[in-house]
């Protein structure tokens, strides 16, 4: 299991470049409403190897136009976003047409959609437009993942992984199972905080996104202690245990990755 | 004497938590700069199944680095030839050689953790057998690629040598044993009446060159630290002759600090003086230990510096490098 960051809001640039530098694999964007792309921008712009996943909520906006977004940010990034779709104030159906227009427009194909809620293009008298539209810009990535959670989540697409928050809810069969946690990030609660990792490995999650209550204290307990722990089965207990060397003399190691592995 | 320096396992550990990525990003600027420097060789490990990401494919690593430079080798030290398929390995090998031609070597090393032989299938008391179908593979479908083997059994290191293929040396192997194994090498080759180049000795050596104190305190640290990792790995040398055991798994301490007493760590003059010792016992090629986890790649790249340009052109039958 891998393990990556749920971001504070408000803070997502500075704990977004500290868990890169932690080792994570990922950061996910808690900031909802208007604030969940700038949120998501600032991630990436101090990032250049983290996935970066962020809420799209349906509902909220045309799905083509959601779908803009993420292909934005997808190349703002080189290729490093995760939609973490949330079915938000829609019911099953209109989330799952919604859904259905956002995924047509995030692919290479032009676009068109004639359903209850929406019509792409819409062919609205006096306009002279084609019967289908290309959303561009394409994503970096050959297919965008897509994460589901939310109320209405049960009725979309099985094949999508859900983001899930509660363990039960795992499902070990899944490619991909992703899940977001609370963790105290804490020295002395580190033997809880390694149970807990290990228990969502256990329950077959692949992906963890960790709350911390302080991300400064808590990333360098996940890179030292949690990732190590669920990187492998029976993780030698030598190198658990070991005290590493105090670090280097002189400058830090580096606070942000080395030019080569800059976009 | 060629120059060379390992190993690069392209790691994302405990004690230096980083992105998966960054190590290979890292790698490639290091054999640029290897290759800017004069260096001959750069040698990669293997493992698998490991909590840190070690790396599993040093072929497609090695091809990395070689598509990145034009005149480094780069080398294999070990590949775990029990894990992959003969036929496709030698054809690998072939395609590396014939677009990079003389630039890349294979070591082949028989592996010893079970669960990497289990994790593919392969029963573990096959690994001598599946090496020698390796070897045979190898050499047949790709002639022009040098083997190096590995192994610290002075028999074991005789027959490399009588069948020409090279060996390298383990960083913690003291002296003693470097000389007993270098001179069985040699006499394993001699006594086999082969004509040709005499396969090389290559000796991994931990080596740091620094005036600073603290910078010497750090990186002896370090060093110890990486056999920690080895024995998580499992890692054993046994007992032979006057060399003592070096079992990792057992007798973590006392390993760990035999491990570490095998390192030149000091000024240029001191680390010349170390390297000279280390040459005359038999070696052709010095293997400088450089990547050491807790430093910074700046560090690295400073020692490799150091190295080119003030050691080794004091290093006995040296060519100079830089």
């Amino acid at each position: 299991m891998r393990l990556g960051l749920a971001l504070p809001v408000g803070d997502e640039a500075a704990a977004a470049a500290a868990a890169e530098a932690a080792g994570c694999a990922a950061v996910l964007v808690e900031a909802t409403g208007g604030a969940a792309v700038p949120a998501a921008a600032a991630a990436v712009v101090r990032t250049c190897l983290v996935r970066v996943a962020f809420p799209v909520r349906l509902g909220s906006d045309h799905p083509v136009t959601l779908a803009e977004d993420v292909a934005v940010l997808d190349n703002l990034s080189s290729g490093r976003i995760v939609a973490v779709v949330d079915t938000g104030d829609l019911g099953p159906e209109e989330a799952a047409e919604d859904l259905s227009v956002l995924l047509a427009a995030l692919t290479p194909r032009p676009v068109r959609h004639d359903g209850s809620r929406w019509r792409v293009p819409a062919g609205l008298e006096g306009h002279r437009a084609p019967d289908r539209i290309e959303v561009t810009p394409k994503p970096v990535q050959v297919e965008v993942p897509v994460w589901i959670r939310g109320a209405a989540a049960d009725a979309l697409d099985p094949a999508l992984p859900r983001l899930v928050a509660d363990r039960g809810r795992v499902d070990p069969e899944r490619r991909v199972q992703p899940a977001v946690a609370e963790l105290a990030g804490t020295a002395d609660a580190l033997d809880a905080d390694r149970d807990a990792v290990v228990a969502w490995a256990d329950a077959g999650a692949t992906h963890l996104l960790v709350r911390f209550p302080d991300p400064a204290e808590g990333l360098p307990l996940l890179g030292r202690f949690l990732a190590p722990e669920v990187a492998m089965p029976e993780f030698p207990r030598v190198i658990a245990e070991a005290d590493p060397p105090p670090p280097w003399p002189g400058p830090a190691r580096y606070v942000t990755p080395p030019q080569e592995a800059r976009p | 004497m060629r120059f060379g320096a390992g190993l690069w396992c392209l790691q994302s550990t405990a004690s230096c938590p980083r992105h998966p990525a960054v190590p290979y990003a890292e790698y490639l600027a290091d054999a640029r700069l290897l290759e800017r420097l004069g260096y001959d060789a750069l040698w990669l490990s293997e493992h698998h199944f490991f909590y840190d990401g070690y790396c599993p494919s040093t072929i497609a690593a090695a091809a990395g680095a070689l598509a990145a430079t034009e005149r480094l080798t780069v080398a294999t030290g070990m590949s775990l030839a029990s894990m992959r398929d003969p036929e496709r390995t030698a054809a690998e090998c072939a395609e590396l050689d014939r677009r990079y031609p003389g630039r890349f070597e294979l070591g082949l090393g028989l592996g010893y953790r079970d669960v990497e032989f289990d994790g593919v299938g392969v029963p573990r008391k096959e690994r001598a057998e599946r090496r020698r179908t390796m070897l045979r593979a190898t050499r047949r479908g790709a002639p022009g690629v040098p083997v190096w083997l590995g192994s610290a059994l002075p028999e074991a290191v005789a027959r490399a040598g009588a069948h020409g293929h090279g060996v390298l040396f383990s960083g913690a192997n003291p002296l003693t044993l470097v000389r007993d194994l270098a001179t069985a090498h040699r006499e394993g080759w001699e006594s086999s009446g082969r004509t040709g180049e005499r396969p090389r000795v290559a000796a991994l050596r931990n080596v740091w060159v620094t005036d600073d104190r603290a910078e010497r305190e750090a990186v002896m640290a370090w060093f110890r630290a990486s056999y920690v990792l080895y024995a998580g790995l499992g890692w054993a040398v046994p007992k032979r002759g006057e060399t003592a055991a070096m079992d990792f798994t057992q007798e973590v301490d006392r390993a760990l600090a035999d491990a570490v007493s095998t390192a030149i760590v000091g000024s240029a003059d001191e680390v010349a003086a170390g390297l000279r010792e280390v040459a005359a016992v038999g070696v052709d090629e010095l293997v400088f230990r450089v990547v050491v986890e807790g430093a910074p790649q700046a560090a690295v790249h400073e020692v490799l510096h150091r190295l080119a340009e003030e050691v080794l052109p004091h290093v006995a039958d040296a060519e100079v490098v830089a």
